[in-house]
């Protein structure tokens, strides 16, 4: 069975086959908000459009910055990287607590509603990332933050070096995109603050554009490519990986869309150059799998999958190392 | 039957014999942590780097010895406390800072090195390591990392799972592997991120991959003192509700002020019913905005005195005072027990008020301070453990304590760990179900169970085994220690 949320993922993941579909869509109820604590519990079906409208009326937000119709459940079983992921870290630090069906239709909690927890085993943390193999993600806890006061967008002629020198100039940037037509500098904060940052920025070079409250990227080159792979390399190596004309690259933390024309030797070609960078780069839009890359602990991955799946209904082989 | 004896033939081939301590006095001094409870153990070793820790492992599993490693001995569950035959293993001698990567923002270093001396190693770089635990001049980060270390400064940057990108870890069957990245994201589940706050039960680990903070440019800290700690309480919401997100926001009672201050004399109002040590980084404007709006809350709320620190010596008197008060306790009673607790912040004024009343009902001292951004309370019983009786009305003020964070719907530790402390307090919070779901975890990574046995999860949590019966109502009236440990 194929556990599916907003639909936005689905390709992300070994070939597995199949018999049916379990949608969390209907599983989309808030379960709790109190602005006051910085939490909100979610069911896992709730779309990222609708979390938005919720939080902000509480001057909140949960940065993922995904399309309107993606999942909580999906973003977290997809491990997928936000625009902001500079400023706010991966989405997977915001999960403080989970509910979760297991393969064999055990309902188990872990975590606690609370910012700082440490009983006992994280299990929640496996399911980031798990791509629906080892359960279905019922009902999160996600830490949430302040919306900000000001938020501006600056684009900079340039490539990798010019964001690498915004990087390293402009303090507490919510995030830095690189692309083939320029650099995208996001800043959010009081106005004041921002307008420091700005400044900051101009130090560097003369934006081509600025833009409060636009969309944060502005475009996305490779949205229509038919292949899209996800890298993710140490930040300093993201100029050995990036190629050709549809790629975004986020700055400072490692992560590269790079859209292709289809699966086979340009996959390969840089899968290559990401293995020798010491990357990984699953494809995520298209045919390509996650890549053979090695998982580190193989016994222990199948002994968990064996314990959460053991009759091999979620997805089998979808995930990494085929498990 | 674990063979001692070979053992430690075994081990003082493979790490010298100065490595290799079973004298009598060596065992008692390592059969403890910093909590209250005291075990025992066979051997103890001193790795200096990764095949030392290899071997260690392996020669333990080949002799039947369980392994319990151990950074810095600081921990207060009961974490690193030995029982039985156990080899101890310990870190204090891998202290390397091996590399650090600016470019990456991450450097690698050996589990033995103190927390506070990481960061200000790297300060000349523009960086720090953003885990602060009250324990940083001592604890190592290996022990931050088997415990999911906390401490004032993770309301806004994180706890220590948020702060390390990789670990290079010596599983029970003696493999090395990495798991986690350098970079963003990882092949295969998040086996990092359960390793964090595994209490030394699913590995050794052998280096740690840190996450590099930038220095904020600027940094205000303040001292506000109340009248009341209704008032305090009060401000702290008014600040979260206004959109602040301190770097810190620090609570203490008057018990606690008033042995802080004899020690560290940072100033501290020692007629106040309770101070709050708030610190805003950032952005020079960032700091302006958000010193503004703390001052307008507390202003709103019946604030005293505000004291903003003048500079960087005012600052770290300020911060002595707090990080020296688990310390300074000493001189109102012997011993202490320090507890861990988070509840939501909005419950923090009830939860205060009954943990004053639960130790009045049991006739002890309880001084009180509070990581009061995320909810985190530690109340502080002192007492003189040689005088009879007292111990076990520690243990039962404890208890109370521990069924009061609960109910108010907060979690079991948020920064010590479970431990052998909180072992069986665990079905309070999780149903024989989750239970067992981290029974399996722990049995994917340990299937013989030789890694730290008895910690963390109660007797009967088993992976797959619905036997684990007990439910809420079985938690029993004390802690229930496993045979060989004692107080």
């Amino acid at each position: 069975m194929l556990v599916v949320g907003g639909g936005q993922h689905l390709d992300k993941g070994n070939p597995s086959h199949v018999d049916g579909e379990l949608w969390t869509t209907q599983l989309d109820a808030l379960v709790a908000y109190e602005p006051a604590e910085m939490i909100a519990v979610v069911e896992a079906g709730m779309r990222v459009g609708t979390l938005r409208s919720l939080l902000a009326d509480g001057g909140q937000e949960w940065p993922a910055d995904a399309p309107d119709a993606a999942t909580v459940g999906g973003l977290v079983a997809s491990s997928a990287s936000s625009p902001r992921r500079l400023k706010f870290g991966p989405l997977r630090d915001t999960v403080l607590e989970a509910e979760v069906v297991t393969g064999d239709g055990r309902f188990v909690r872990s975590g606690a509603r609370t910012v700082k927890n440490v009983a006992g085993y994280d299990v929640h943390k496996l399911l980031s990332g798990s791509l629906g193999t080892l359960g279905v993600i019922a009902q999160v806890a996600l830490k949430v933050g302040p919306l900000p006061q000001r938020r501006r967008t600056l684009r900079f002629r340039g490539d990798l070096t010019m964001a690498t020198a915004l990087l390293d100039a402009v303090p507490a940037a919510a995030g830095i995109i690189a692309t083939p037509d320029g650099v995208e500098l996001r800043l959010e904060g009081w106005t004041a603050e921002v307008d420091e940052q700005s400044r900051a920025a101009r130090d560097v070079a003369e934006p081509v554009d600025e833009a409060d409250d636009a969309p944060f990227p502005k475009s996305s080159l490779w949205d229509d490519a038919p292949v899209v792979a996800e890298v993710a390399v140490t930040p300093s190596r993201l100029g050995d990986v990036v190629e050709g004309e549809r790629w975004s690259a986020l700055v400072g933390v490692g992560i590269a869309w790079v859209g292709l024309d289809h699966a086979g030797p340009p996959l390969d070609t840089l899968r290559r150059r990401v293995r020798e960078a010491g990357g990984i780069a699953p494809v995520i839009r298209g045919p390509g799998g996650l890549g053979d890359d090695r998982i580190p602990a193989p016994e222990v991955q199948r002994r968990l999958k064996a314990a959460f799946d053991p009759n091999g209904v979620l997805a089998p082989g979808r995930g990494w190392g085929g498990v | 039957m674990a063979d001692v004896e070979a053992a430690r033939r075994a081990l003082e081939e493979a790490l010298g014999r100065s490595e290799v301590l079973s004298d009598p006095l060596a065992l008692r001094l390592y059969a403890r942590d910093a909590s209250l409870v005291e075990g025992g153990c066979a051997l103890v070793t001193f790795p200096r780097r990764l095949p030392d820790v290899v071997a260690c492992v392996r020669i333990a599993g080949e002799h039947g010895l369980p392994i319990v490693p151990r950074g810095s001995g600081t921990g207060l569950a009961g974490g690193s406390t030995p029982i039985g035959d156990a080899l101890v293993v310990v870190t204090s001698k891998m202290t390397d800072l091996i590399e650090v990567r600016p470019a990456d923002r991450l450097a690698w270093v050996e589990p033995g090195l103190a927390n506070l001396d990481l960061a200000n190693a790297l300060r000349p770089y523009g960086f720090t390591y953003a885990p602060d635990p009250s324990s940083q001049q001592t604890s190592s980060i290996g022990g931050n990392v088997s415990t999911n270390a906390g401490g004032p400064h993770c309301l806004a940057y994180g706890v220590t799972s948020n702060h390390v990108l990789a670990l290079e870890v010596v599983l029970p069957d003696g493999t090395i592997e990495r798991l986690g990245s350098e970079g963003p994201e990882a092949a295969g589940y998040d086996l990092r991120a359960v390793m964090v706050g595994s209490e030394g039960t699913l590995g050794v680990v052998a280096a740690v991959c840190v996450r590099l903070t930038p220095l904020p440019p600027a940094v205000r800290t303040m001292l506000l003192d109340f009248e009341t700690v209704a008032e305090c309480a009060a401000t702290v919401s008014a600040i979260i509700a206004s959109g602040v997100v301190p770097a810190a926001v620090e609570m203490m009672d008057n018990g606690i002020v008033v042995a802080a201050e004899r020690f560290a004399h940072a100033g501290y109002p020692t007629d106040a019913a309770a101070i709050l040590i708030v610190e805003v980084d950032g952005t020079e404007a960032a700091v302006e905005e958000q010193a503004t709006t703390v001052e307008s809350a507390a202003s709103a709320n019946g604030v005293r005195t505000i004291r903003v620190a003048a500079d960087e010596a005012e600052r770290a008197l300020i911060w002595k005072g707090r990080k020296s008060a688990f310390g300074a306790v000493a001189q109102i009673a012997p011993h202490y027990h320090l507890h861990d607790c988070v509840v939501p912040r909005s419950k923090l004024v009830d939860v205060l008020a009954g943990v004053y009343d639960i130790a009045e009902r049991h006739d002890l001292i309880v001084t009180n301070v509070f990581h009061a951004g995320d909810g985190n309370l530690h109340p502080l019983l002192s007492f003189d453990r040689t005088v009879p009786g007292t111990l076990e009305r520690v243990l039962a003020a404890s208890e109370e304590i521990v069924r009061l964070c609960v109910d108010a719907g907060g979690a079991l530790s948020g920064e010590h760990g479970i431990g052998l402390e909180k072992r069986d307090f665990m079905p309070l919070v999780f149903t024989a179900e989750d239970l067992s779901a981290q029974a399996c975890v722990r049995s994917a990574f340990d299937p013989d169970g030789r890694m730290n046995p008895l910690k963390v999860l109660p007797d009967g949590a088993r992976c797959g085994d619905f036997a684990m019966a007990r439910g809420d109502d079985a938690a029993r009236a004390a802690a229930e220690l496993p045979e060989g440990a004692w107080l």
